[in-house]
């Protein structure tokens, strides 16, 4: 119940994102990384809340990548990151945005980042190695995208052992 | 209006060439027969009569020449009139924020940087007041590079330098944020030094446009570029006042003389100026001519940048946009184009206010203005700032960085032309910081009894973000013959070793921070066949320590010996993955620093490690803008992670340890601080070159101290570059180094000197970071006594919440 109910939510908050078709090229991050990450969470979110003025960015960010506008996006979650440089909701926004844009290595090296200072567990875990996937597979790197997927379900049942 | 400009222009062209036809009729008359027995006084009328026409014959033989020759100048010149726009240079908006660290002396410095002025109350925009730790602003409206905000007066607190209660209205409270504008810190000037923004006819207030008007010239309208009873009346009036008092030159006359000639008084140039004005009146509109003058027209000097047009001249007197001019302010620009220097409002406020207050009766007297409208307006102060907000910069050498990183994309000439708005990564109060550690720094190593002439480097960056927020390349502030920070290329010494103890950490299975090494003599045969056999700084030989030590202490041989291990071609390699693209020789010295780099390229090196292996190329630039606001280009920020993560973090304890215990250790008591901070000093042969580099959470900074001639100075890491670091980062908000370890790496507590497991509380127990699986297998005594809870304070300290 809970979970359909997420998923509802999710779709709801989507809806503004998908929109405008995207081109072939650009993953469709909503459905590859956000709403399988969001299910397997079953909606459960670790990370801490942020400071008002890094959430007022972060909503500008989303609007902005609602409407297709992701350079716009990336600039405020930039500035958002000049506040919060390891915040890993802000890391991992980044690289959907880059994953958007086609610039799957620097998505790649965001996801790594967030997840490397995140909670490497639930659901941004997810969405961190789901976005690491799709870009390494973007990148030839087939091996590593389906490692990656492994690692993103495991971030629902395995605590990692050390910090 | 178009047509008929052309049909002048045609019946001018016709005239021209019954001209060149005349040239030769009239020699022709002069050289038929002359009657005989004519009167003395008829031979005399005739010669003067040929007198007459040979000077009417050499004035069209001449003149004509001469006006076509001005006409296609003219119209040449004015068709393709384009400015040169000077390039406008941003520092970096302050964020202002509830939690945000800023002290009292920052902001105000922000403030002052950004050309804001205290005043009673922050009635209007560009203005603040300040009651205790109360900050009330009212922020200009700006386009900042990702769009427009409008003006808005906002307030906040300051405790224990973190805004708190930022508000003003609903919106800021919602969003608890506000930008200042930025501080404009420097202009790209056109090769001709002429400093102008552009405004069109239609956004200019309509006050300005009649008043000129109304001053200047009040026949604009009617006349054909010269306006003759305005002449006589002119020259009437002088005669009778015995000097000049009035000029009878129109707007277009003035604009002419502006905009083709120079600026002596001779009789050719009048006539020159006479003709060009009615040939411009001749292929152009009043809107035209009237919208060229309003740009071109003389307003001021900055040093040796000229303040053209009105644009320009209220930001750069009032501080404000035309638009928001009053009336007060319009008739006091009118005023000034009598005489820029003469009625310079900043030098000679009582004659200007004078000029203001003549020109505000002639615009009452004129109907522009009411007779109350007037008289209110001369009731204000002249409300000229005390100093214009940019111009030549006061930080040359962040400049220059700009304009290199700029070169990649843009032409030189189209920095110097295109008006571009350019928006940095400065942080205008870090700066003045910087160069003040540098300044006073140096001179206090004088006092100490090092050599007067020293110079010193320093560089600043954001650790996460590698933006530049301050670089210094001289002692003295606004001096850039040669920029240091950019260009001095040294020898780093001991600020290398990190790099041979990171390659050493990523051979995990080999080396781990108390792995045992020796500290002893070493002799390396060189390429060059010679024998290199390095030595200690105290010339002591240390024996077997934990590997950290060697670096800690910054022993040479101990370094070399791990060096040989890793190999010389490894260490060029890395450096390579860091960013640094000069040619480091492949030597065992190379290891001890016999690479000669520059400060800015050591920021970049230890960027990657402050930032814990997350390398992000160093920017000055953010975005570059149209002079309309349209972005042209942004420079986001770019994550190039380094492998072996995990041995950077290890790397980075070891750093911090270098200032708990090491080389560095007195840091904190030049600081006056105990915050966690990792550093690394350098020193190089006969102490010519003094490095510091060290990091906080937030920040990094590189300083050098050395002298130009490179010759032995007296210096050494700590003892001077380090002075100058402290200098820095004591006015800097504390923020203790990040040691939390990545996935796969973790504290435990050891005994190094066992090379053993030990606990928490045993005897020579410390807590050093290992990459998981590399720890020592054996236990000391102690730690079977205690059992296995080594989970170290470090953990603790930096261990997510569960």
């Amino acid at each position: 119940m809970i979970r359909s109910a997420s998923i509802l939510m999710l779709l709801f908050l989507a809806g503004c994102a998908t929109q405008a078709p995207a081109p072939v090229e650009r993953p469709d991050v909503d459905a590859v990384v956000r709403e399988p990450a969001s299910e397997d969470s079953e909606g459960v979110q670790v990370y801490s809340l942020q400071n008002p003025a890094v959430k007022q960015l972060v909503a500008q960010a989303k609007t902005a990548e609602g409407a297709g506008n992701l350079d716009q996006a990336s600039g405020l979650i930039e500035r958002a990151l000049r506040i919060e440089p390891q915040d890993p909701q802000l890391l991992q926004q980044m690289a959907e945005i880059k994953l958007q844009e086609s610039d799957f290595q620097q998505a790649l090296n965001f996801a790594v980042r967030s997840y490397e200072s995140g909670p490497r567990v639930g659901e941004i875990c997810s969405r961190n190695w789901r976005t690491i996937s799709v870009a390494r597979e973007s990148l030839q790197n087939t091996s590593g995208a389906a490692d990656a997927q492994e690692r993103a379900k495991q971030c629902m049942n395995v605590r990692p052992k050390k910090l | 209006m178009v047509k008929k400009v052309k049909s002048k222009a045609k019946k001018v062209a016709g005239k021209k060439d019954t001209g060149k036809n005349k040239t030769g009729k009239p020699t022709g008359i002069k050289k038929g027969p002359v009657k005989k027995g004519v009167s003395q006084k008829r031979s005399l009328f005739k010669r003067l009569f040929r007198l007459c026409m040979l000077l009417a014959g050499l004035a069209i033989g001449l003149g004509v020449p001469w006006v076509m020759y001005l006409n296609m100048q003219v119209q040449s010149e004015f068709d393709g009139r384009k400015w040169d726009l000077p390039s406008r240079v941003f520092a970096r908006p302050l964020s202002l924020y509830d939690g945000a660290e800023i002290s009292k002396q920052s902001l105000l410095a922000e403030l002052d940087a950004a050309g804001y002025e205290k005043a009673a109350s922050a009635a209007s925009s560009g203005h603040f007041s300040v009651n205790g730790n109360h900050f009330d602003i009212y922020r200009r409206g700006f386009t900042f590079e990702d769009g427009a905000e409008p003006a808005l007066r906002f307030q906040l607190d300051l405790v224990g330098s973190r805004v708190s209660a930022l508000g003003g209205s609903e919106e800021i409270t919602a969003n608890g944020l506000v930008r200042l504008d930025p501080a404009e810190i420097a202009s790209i000037y056109p090769t001709d030094d002429e400093d102008r923004k552009l405004i069109a006819l239609q956004d200019t207030p309509e006050l300005l446009v009649t008043g000129l008007q109304a001053v200047e010239d009040r026949q604009f309208k009617h006349h054909h570029g010269i306006a003759p009873k305005s002449i006589a009346r002119a020259m009437l009036a002088n005669i009778r006042a015995g000097r000049t008092v009035q000029g009878g030159s129109t707007l277009t006359q003035q604009l002419v003389k502006n905009y083709f000639l120079t600026s002596d008084r001779t009789i050719i140039r009048k006539i020159n100026e006479a003709i060009m004005s009615l040939l411009l009146e001749l292929h152009y509109s009043k809107t035209e001519i009237l919208e060229a003058y309003l740009n071109e027209i003389f307003l001021g000097q900055q040093g040796k940048h000229a303040i053209h047009g009105f644009g320009r001249a209220s930001e750069f007197y009032f501080d404000k946009p035309l638009k928001d001019l009053n009336a007060q302010h319009i008739a006091l620009l009118v005023g000034m184009v009598r005489g820029a220097s003469y009625y310079n409002p900043r030098r000679n406020p009582d004659r200007a206010l004078g000029r203001r207050n003549q020109v505000l009766d002639m615009f009452a007297s004129t109907g522009i203005l009411t007779e109350q409208q007037a008289i209110d307006a001369k009731a204000q102060p002249l409300g000229v700032t005390s100093k214009p907000r940019s111009g030549d910069s006061r930080f040359p050498a962040f400049v220059d960085l700009v304009k290199r990183q700029l070169i990649r994309d843009y032409h030189a000439d189209d920095l110097r032309s295109e008006g571009l708005r350019i928006f940095t990564t400065l942080a205008p109060s870090e700066q003045e910081y910087a160069q003040t550690a540098v300044s006073t720094g140096l001179d206090d190593l004088a006092q100490r009894g090092l050599p007067a002439e020293l110079q010193a480097a320093l560089v600043l960056v954001d650790v996460a973000s590698g933006e530049v927020r301050a670089l210094v390349g001289d002692r003295s502030e606004g001096r850039n013959y040669f920029n240091r920070a950019l260009d001095a290329r040294r020898q780093v010494g001991s600020v290398i070793k990190p790099l041979v103890y990171l390659l050493a950490l990523e051979r995990s299975s080999d080396y781990n921070l108390i792995t045992p090494i020796v500290d002893e003599p070493i002799s390396l045969r060189q390429p060059d066949g010679s024998v290199w056999s390095p030595e200690n700084y105290d010339h002591i030989s240390h024996g077997g320590m934990p590997l950290m030590d060697g670096l800690i202490h910054s022993y040479n041989q101990a370094t070399v010996g791990v060096g040989m291990n890793i190999g010389v071609a490894n260490l060029i390699r890395k450096l390579d993955q860091l960013g640094i693209n000069s040619q480091v020789p492949a030597v065992p010295a190379t290891l001890l620093g016999a690479v000669e780099l520059t400060p800015i390229e050591v920021a970049q090196m230890y960027q990657s490690l402050a930032a814990g292996g997350y390398s992000v190329p160093l920017r000055s630039v953010t975005a570059v803008q149209t002079p309309q606001g349209e972005l042209l280009n942004r420079y986001p920020l770019r994550l190039m992670p380094l492998d072996n993560r995990d041995a950077v973090a290890l790397l980075n304890f070891a750093l911090t340890q270098v200032v708990e215990r090491g080389t560095a250790k007195n840091l904190h008591a030049l600081l006056g601080s105990n915050e966690l901070i990792a550093g690394k000093t350098g020193t190089t042969n006969e102490q010519r070159d003094s490095w510091f580099v060290g990091y906080t959470r937030e920040r990094v900074a590189v300083a050098w101290v050395g002298l130009d001639d490179n010759g032995p100075a007296r210096v050494t890491g700590s003892n001077a570059a380090m002075r100058v670091w402290a200098g820095l980062f004591k006015q800097l908000p504390p923020s203790s180094v990040d040691l939390r370890m990545p996935d796969g790496a973790g504290f435990i507590w050891v005994d190094p000197a066992e090379y053993a497991l030990s606990s928490e509380g045993c005897n020579d127990a410390v807590q050093v970071p290992f990459i998981d699986g590399t720890a020592p297998q054996a236990v000391t005594d102690c730690y079977k006594r205690q059992g296995d809870d080594n989970k170290s304070f470090w953990s603790k300290l930096f261990e997510r919440d569960e």
